[in-house]
């Protein structure tokens, strides 16, 4: 007799470099990582995208357009094996409605989220700073 | 009255309802800064195999459950998934239907209990792990102090309740959590603290952990739960669920006997799920647990609040997803609101009573299927319109959707029936028996 279990695992498991949600999509599920790092991604415009945030285990990404409805605002893309679970999204304003502790780790991981990205806006003021300051110099 | 700072809370038992206590007691202490010191009493050992390290259970976890143990930082890791199924095969006496998860990733996880069934001791180490071992430890990595005895008595030490454990061991606590689940005799103990509780209505249900070995569990039943709707007297619910090696068989009804199985295992809808020859073994992996049917009375008071199984839970299913909603209600209300019955009444109350409700929905569908049964055209009728849905990619599969809620435990009987009770279900139920009744 032997006794194993079936190789299997929840959620679904991407390849570094894929692609999970596309910037401009139409809205769609909310995820969670399981396992590995996704890497979040904004095109300005500009001659390349820019990366705006490496999320770890245990984050969510692509909670914003299942709020306000409205199309991807970024790009997630693995970062090495990555395993997400996608959140059904009628379900999750359900859950959200019964319980409110979800509310509040969502709340908890989206203010991480804003004080990483306070934190990059103040870096790069003063990077602008800097910048116009050696401008005028030059001048 | 509240939890203050180094105030003590005790839970009994750590079956799902007490771990889940325990880890959303100790993260939202820590979100508000408020140190706590939480005592868990559990004697068993969830590494063994067989009933001694073991809360007996079907062990199918639905996909909304994994979603939200994942968005409240449990997540399952891949050792306790014994497998993950994204179907439902629902057999009656005469043909079967699959139904298939209305997307890839609805998957719903397959786990043990325990360490596993008997026998599998003879292979170490083995390649998983149980479900309600992972939750203690997590609950454990939270900075909860586990203390492996059984609980001996409960007493009142003025108006604080009190626990005694081991050779005269006792401790007083500003909270006791009741989750002993409905096996065993920790109900009376909390019986006797005289505040008013009354354990839940209960019955006797069977499960037996067959095996087959890996090739023949995926042949017989792939990825798939299969449920059968026999007609065999007493029977209410039989399903046969995938787990590695094995296949878990739970049947509830009256009277579960071995005439009863001879019978089960004899349906030729049945013979098609088992390997080729395959007998009932001498010695197999089989337990009798309780089943939760009807409400406690009074599961709080001040300082005193029961979760899970000896609570109030979920008619026939989500067990462990009732376990979930109450260890949530329960936590948020001693953390944030206080630990007086007041404050259990205002908000821990209502999740309680959202299960007791929903229940009796459930009880009248139960009803109905019990009386139907006897009538196969009924019963072919339901399966050909799941087929119809099933073949029709354009089909919303409301009446698929339906029983895939049912057996999963994804929604609630509410949910379920509000779903099930439109004119275009009905429509397509009344066309489609007619036309059988025609041909
Ligand atoms: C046949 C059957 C099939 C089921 N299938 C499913 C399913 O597929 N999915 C699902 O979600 N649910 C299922 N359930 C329901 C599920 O088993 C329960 O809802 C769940 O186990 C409840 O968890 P609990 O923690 O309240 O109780 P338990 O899991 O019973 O845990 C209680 C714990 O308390 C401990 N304890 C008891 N007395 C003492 C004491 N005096 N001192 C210290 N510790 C003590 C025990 O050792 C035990 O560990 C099924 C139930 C049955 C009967």
């Amino acid at each position: 007799m032997l006794f194993n279990r079936r190789k299997t695992s929840l959620g679904k498991t991407f390849q570094s470099g894929e692609i999970i949600v596309k910037q401009y999509d139409p809205p769609g599920s909310m995820f969670i990582i399981l396992e590995g790092r996704v890497e979040i991604w904004v095109d300005d415009g500009g001659k390349e995208p820019f990366l705006v945030a490496v999320l770890e285990k245990d984050n969510v990404f692509g909670g914003i357009s299942l709020y306000d409805n409205s199309p991807r605002i970024s790009t997630a893309r693995a970062l090495g094996v990555v395993r997400v679970l996608s959140v059904n999204k009628r379900g999750f304003l359900q859950w959200l409605g019964e319980d409110p502790t979800f509310a509040l780790r969502i709340l908890l991981k989206m203010s991480e989220r804003i004080r990483t990205l306070i934190a990059q806006l103040v870096s790069l003021r003063r990077e602008v700073r800097e910048l116009r300051q050696k401008v005028a110099r030059i001048r | 009255m509240e939890l203050e700072p180094h105030s003590r809370v005790a839970i009994i038992g750590g079956g799902p309802a007490g771990s889940m206590t325990a880890y959303f007691l100790m993260d939202l202490a820590r979100r508000i800064d408020l140190e706590i010191e939480v005592d868990l009493f559990e004697p068993r050992d969830f590494s063994l195999t067989g009933p001694p390290g073991c809360n007996m259970c079907g062990g199918v976890i639905s996909e909304s459950l994994v979603q939200k143990l994942a968005i409240s930082g449990i997540h399952l890791p891949n050792d306790v998934l014994m497998d993950t199924i994204d179907a439902y095969t629902l057999h009656t006496d005469q043909s079967h239907v699959r139904i298939r998860a209305a997307s890839e990733e609805m998957r719903i996880a397959c786990i043990f209990r325990g360490g596993g069934p008997k026998g599998a001791e003879t292979q170490k180490p083995l390649p998983w792990q149980a479900f309600d071992h992972y939750l203690l430890e997590l609950a454990r990595q939270h900075g909860i102090n586990r203390i492996p005895k059984r609980v001996k008595k409960l007493d009142w030490d003025g108006d604080r309740p009190r626990v005694s454990w081991g050779e005269g061991e006792m401790r007083t606590y500003d909270l006791l959590v009741g989750a002993v689940g409905l096996n065993g005799s920790g109900m009376s103990m909390f019986e006797e603290l005289n505040f008013g509780y009354r354990p839940p209505k209960y019955a006797k249900s069977y499960i037996a952990e067959l095996y087959f070995g890996s090739r023949e569990v995926e042949q017989r039943l792939g990825k798939s739960m299969h449920i059968f709707l026999l007609n065999i007297p007493r029977l209410k619910f039989l399903a046969l669920t995938p787990k590695g090696p094995y296949a878990t068989l739970v049947v509830l009804g009256d009277e579960i006997d071995k005439a009863m199985l001879e019978q089960i295992f004899r349906a030729p809808e049945m013979v098609g799920c088992l390997p080729p020859g395959w007998q009932i073994p001498v010695q197999t992996c089989q337990c009798q647990p309780r089943i939760h049917i009807g409400p406690p009375r009074h599961p709080f008071a001040d300082r005193i609040v029961m979760v899970g199984d000896c609570s109030s839970s979920r008619l026939f299913k989500d067990g462990i997803g009732a376990a979930y909603k109450l260890a949530k209600a329960c936590a948020y209300t001693a953390v944030v609101h206080g630990i007086s019955k007041k404050a259990f009444q205002r908000y821990f109350a209502p999740a309680c009573r959202e299960l007791d409700y929903d229940n009796l929905l459930g009880r009248v569908m139960f009803f109905m299927d019990d009386h139907m049964r006897p009538f196969s055209s009924i019963q072919e009728t339901l399966i050909e319109c799941i087929r119809q849905e099933q073949n029709d990619p354009a089909s919303p599969g409301k009446l698929s959707n339906a029983m895939w809620d049912t057996f999963s435990g994804s929604a609630s009987y509410r949910t379920i029936l509000a779903n099930t009770a439109s004119p275009r279900v009905i429509h397509h139920f009344l066309t489609t028996f007619f036309r059988r009744l025609l041909a």
